[in-house]
């Protein structure tokens, strides 16, 4: 199957993007959202997202079967990693999260087609209405492909014409998503645009941000920086940098089946898109005075990924990535040799899988690919203190606790700033609803129109 | 092996090695092939040494099973990465006899690499230092065996801030060696080091000096590290460019390590030579870090040469091995194959032969290309790094 030439980035590599390319087609997105988005009711907008995800659940269907085949040159994944990743997200795709997302983020699930109250609003003789931004500007990170196809999904529920900006070579499964909408709603698609350059462009970024109502942007630090200082003053900006995460582990869950059942759920959390993007644990924090040591919980995670490596290998990774793996191993060895206090687990003739062992719990940030610490701690205070050069810039805990401990971790978690807690399996599949580094990513897209009813 | 080893005898002979092979020249450019034998041999004495007074070492080569009494080769000793020297004191010497410190330049607030020495392991530093810097920025560079020693017609300019106000840089001890061994026509210093210990330059000295230089036709032998040289070329004014006299050389070093915006390599050396009105082959590339004694380079055309096109591979010194090893399999990588460089330096005596670099590159017989460092992966704007 040949992917038609739609959108920008299906053109031939020699057909270059310009400056000119990106202002007609801002202005043509606009055009198709007036005829075709803008009156569009969420209930079928609904209906064709539910539709779409359930063609992509579908083994036949020619667009993910697509992804399955070119993504692994195209992204690094295995096609593996790629249909499990996928099936994570296309099946929170359905009509009740999307409705229950409205409802959560917007308070009433008509809110952006009518003016409607909420229960309370309707006490006070209010009511509103929930507009997005006519044309949203989305830059997409480069490594895991689910936020953006999130990301994309959000725009079209707003009712927004898009310009998704990927990063270079990142576009394959951005561009499938939209192809697969283009064979059912051509007119919706036809308000979406995909494109990719490397970013910093500013021949090209500069007439995108001046065409945009509001642009989205996934990045480090410096690029979103670099982005805010280039945007005119009325665009709005809604920046996600870069976040890390960490898993805990309670001594209770340390013996016999829940013991494997965590270990087991750790190695998913560690080849859920190979540990890369945001919400994989790059730390896990095991407490001391189970019937597991958090010594031996290490050597078993490693004996775990040892076996997933067989079913499921993590794949080639450049170089530099591999330099990156070796260069850390090397170092760690040197500590193992040194001291009983660190120790080395790591695939032998390949950087597939690396599990370090050290008793002090220091926050220590991953190279990923399946490179994970395990790391003592007595207790989650004890953790979090370890942990506190990373403050503020944790998205997700894996959190694996014995039940009656549970609420008062989370609070703990909560106060220290940690964005969301969860089971240590899911923490690479948030709920369509979650609030993206702690912010609710449909409600920040919006502007209200609150209509005060005269008494 | 058994015999306990005799440091400072060691260290003699292992000068007298760097000093035999220097002193059996040819013609400019032409040395007689290393003693491989000896190297070996000489490899091997110091890793017994090392490994007997380094508990690091001995740890990590117990832990390898590779021990003095079953390593044969000078492969098969176990290289230590440098970033161990961050962490350990890699060092045979007794805390009384360490006379000098070279730190790494690294990220404020982090334990730089210390790589510590003593008065004989300085000197076989400096031998080795001298030996090679003479082979690779004053010897290459000659277009016949003939004339006087090429030092006495170059006068010598460093961006760098004199040994004395940076006593814990291997590269300003490096200069200042080079400043004192050889005959030049004149010296000059524009670098220094401000209140808060960062490397400043006096570019308007620099400028004052290159225009006397050039008035005078004098040829000049330039040295500083790459954000020295952007911070000069940043300095001169758009419309002015300098037509240094032939003969006339550039080493260039070190990374920027945020320090300046950075470049890449060949556009800071085309950079270089546009400004400074110096052909391409006299812009030279210095290899070196804190943790080992012997420098690389990229060769010095010969004034006038053809060929300036030709890649240029980087080159340790016959008393200096290279491997690059695969990152993904640990083994060594094909030659022209990516890896990551390892070294092992007769020089670097009293801390550790074998050394693992960080940095990625493609071997082409005894020389390589830098490709890179190693990914860090660590996310940005965040403060911490693995350690």
């Amino acid at each position: 199957m040949e992917l038609p030439n739609y959108f920008i980035a299906d053109l031939p590599p020699e057909a270059p993007v310009t400056p000119l390319l990106v202002r007609e087609a801002c202005e043509t997105l606009r055009r198709n959202r007036q005829a075709y988005l803008a009156a569009r009711s969420t209930p079928r907008l609904i209906r064709v997202l539910a539709g779409l995800a359930e063609d992509w659940l579908n083994p036949a269907s020619p667009h993910r079967r697509l992804a399955l085949e070119r993504g692994p040159q195209a992204t690094g994944f295995s096609a593996n990693t790629l249909a499990r990743g996928l099936d994570a997200f296309f099946r929170q795709l359905s009509p009740e999260n999307l409705r229950a997302l409205l409802v959560q983020d917007l308070g009433h699930a008509q809110r952006l087609d009518e003016i409607v109250p909420t229960p309370v609003e309707l006490e006070g003789g209010r009511a509103a209405i929930a507009r997005g931004p006519e044309l949203l500007v989305q830059i997409a990170a480069g490594n895991v492909p689910n936020p953006t196809l999130m990301s994309m999904v959000l725009g079209l529920l707003t009712h927004s014409a898009q310009f998704i900006k990927c990063a270079r070579g990142a576009s394959l499964l951005p561009r499938l998503f939209a192809h697969s909408l283009y064979e059912v709603e051509p007119k919706l698609a036809a308000c979406l645009e995909i494109a990719e350059w490397a970013g910093g462009d500013t021949a090209l970024e500069t007439p995108l941000f001046e065409a945009a109502d509001c642009v989205t942007a996934t990045g480090s630090d410096e690029t979103l920086a670099s982005i805010l200082q280039r945007l005119p003053a009325r665009v709005r900006f809604l920046g996600y940098g870069h976040r890390l995460s960490f898993a805990y582990i309670t001594r209770e869950l340390l013996a016999g089946s829940s013991a494997s059942r965590v270990l087991s759920d750790t190695a998913d959390a560690l080849c859920a898109w190979n540990q890369l993007g945001c919400l994989s644990p790059h730390v896990v924090y095991v407490e001391t005075g189970g019937a597991l040591m958090p010594e031996e919980f290490a050597a078993a995670l490693a004996g775990e990924l040892a076996n997933r490596e067989q079913e499921d290998p993590r794949g080639p990774v450049p170089a530099e990535i591999a330099a990156g793996i070796a260069a850390r191993r090397d170092f760690y060895e040197v500590r193992a040799a040194y001291s009983a206090e660190t120790r080395l687990w790591a695939s032998k003739g390949s950087t597939a899988w690396t599990v370090v062992y050290e008793a002090d719990p220091l926050f220590a940030v991953s190279c990923l690919h399946r490179f994970v610490f395990v790391k003592a701690a007595p207790d989650l205070a004890a953790a979090l203190r370890a942990a506190d050069a990373v403050r503020g810039k944790v998205s997700t805990v894996g959190l694996a606790s014995a039940e009656d401990r549970a609420a008062s971790l989370a609070l703990e978690l909560a106060r220290w700033g940690a964005g969301r807690v969860c089971p240590i399996g899911r923490m690479q599949e948030p709920p369509l609803a979650w609030r993206h580094d702690g912010r609710p990513a449909l409600a920040d897209l919006i502007a209200w129109t609150d209509w005060e009813q005269s008494v | 092996m058994n015999k306990t080893i005799e440091p400072a005898a060691l260290f003699e002979r292992v000068r007298h090695f760097v000093r035999e092979w220097t002193n059996t020249a040819r013609g400019p450019g032409v040395r007689p092939a290393p003693d491989e034998a000896a190297f070996n041999q000489l490899a091997l004495e110091l890793f017994a040494l090392q490994y007997e007074h380094s508990q690091v070492l001995r740890r990590l080569s117990d832990a390898r099973g590779l021990t003095p009494a079953r390593v044969r080769h000078w492969r098969q000793i176990p290289a230590l990465p440098a970033r161990a020297f961050k962490d350990f004191e890699i060092t045979i010497l007794p805390p009384g006899e360490r006379t000098l410190a070279f730190h790494s330049s690294g990220t404020t607030g982090q334990q730089p690499s210390r790589h510590f020495h003593s008065p004989e392991t300085l000197r076989l530093y400096e031998t080795s230092l001298l030996a090679w810097f003479q082979e690779q920025m004053l010897d290459a560079g000659r277009a016949s065996d003939n004339g006087p020693a090429p030092a006495q017609g170059l006068r010598l300019l460093s961006l760098v801030p004199p040994a004395a106000a940076a006593t814990h840089s291997s590269l300003a001890h490096m200069v200042e060696t080079v400043r004192r061994a050889f005959p030049w026509r004149a010296a000059d210093c524009c670098g220094s080091v401000d209140a808060g210990g960062a490397w400043t330059l006096d570019t308007e000295r620099a400028f004052a000096t290159l225009e006397a230089c050039q008035r005078e036709g004098q040829p000049v032998a330039l040295l500083g590290t790459a954000f020295g040289f952007v911070h000069l070329l940043d300095a001169l004014a758009q419309d002015r460019r300098f037509s240094l006299a032939p003969g006339s050389r550039v080493m260039e070093t070190g990374g920027y390590k945020g320090r300046s915006r950075s470049l890449p390599k060949a556009e800071l050396h085309a950079w270089i030579s546009n400004r400074l009105g110096l052909p391409p082959g006299r812009v030279v590339t210095e290899y070196g870090m804190c943790e080992l004694s012997s420098q690389a380079y990229d060769a010095l055309a010969q004034p006038g040469a053809a060929g300036q096109n030709a890649p240029r591979w980087l080159r340790f010194p016959p008393w200096a091995r290279i491997q690059a090893i695969s990152p993904e399999t640990g083994a060594e990588a094909a030659e022209g194959e990516p890896g990551l460089l390892r070294i092992f330096d007769l020089a670097n005596a009293g801390s550790s032969v074998g050394l693992q670099t960080e940095d990625l590159v493609r071997r082409h017989g005894d020389g390589f290309e830098l490709l890179g460092r190693a990914l860090r992966a660590e996310p940005r704007g965040c403060s911490l790094m693995a350690a």
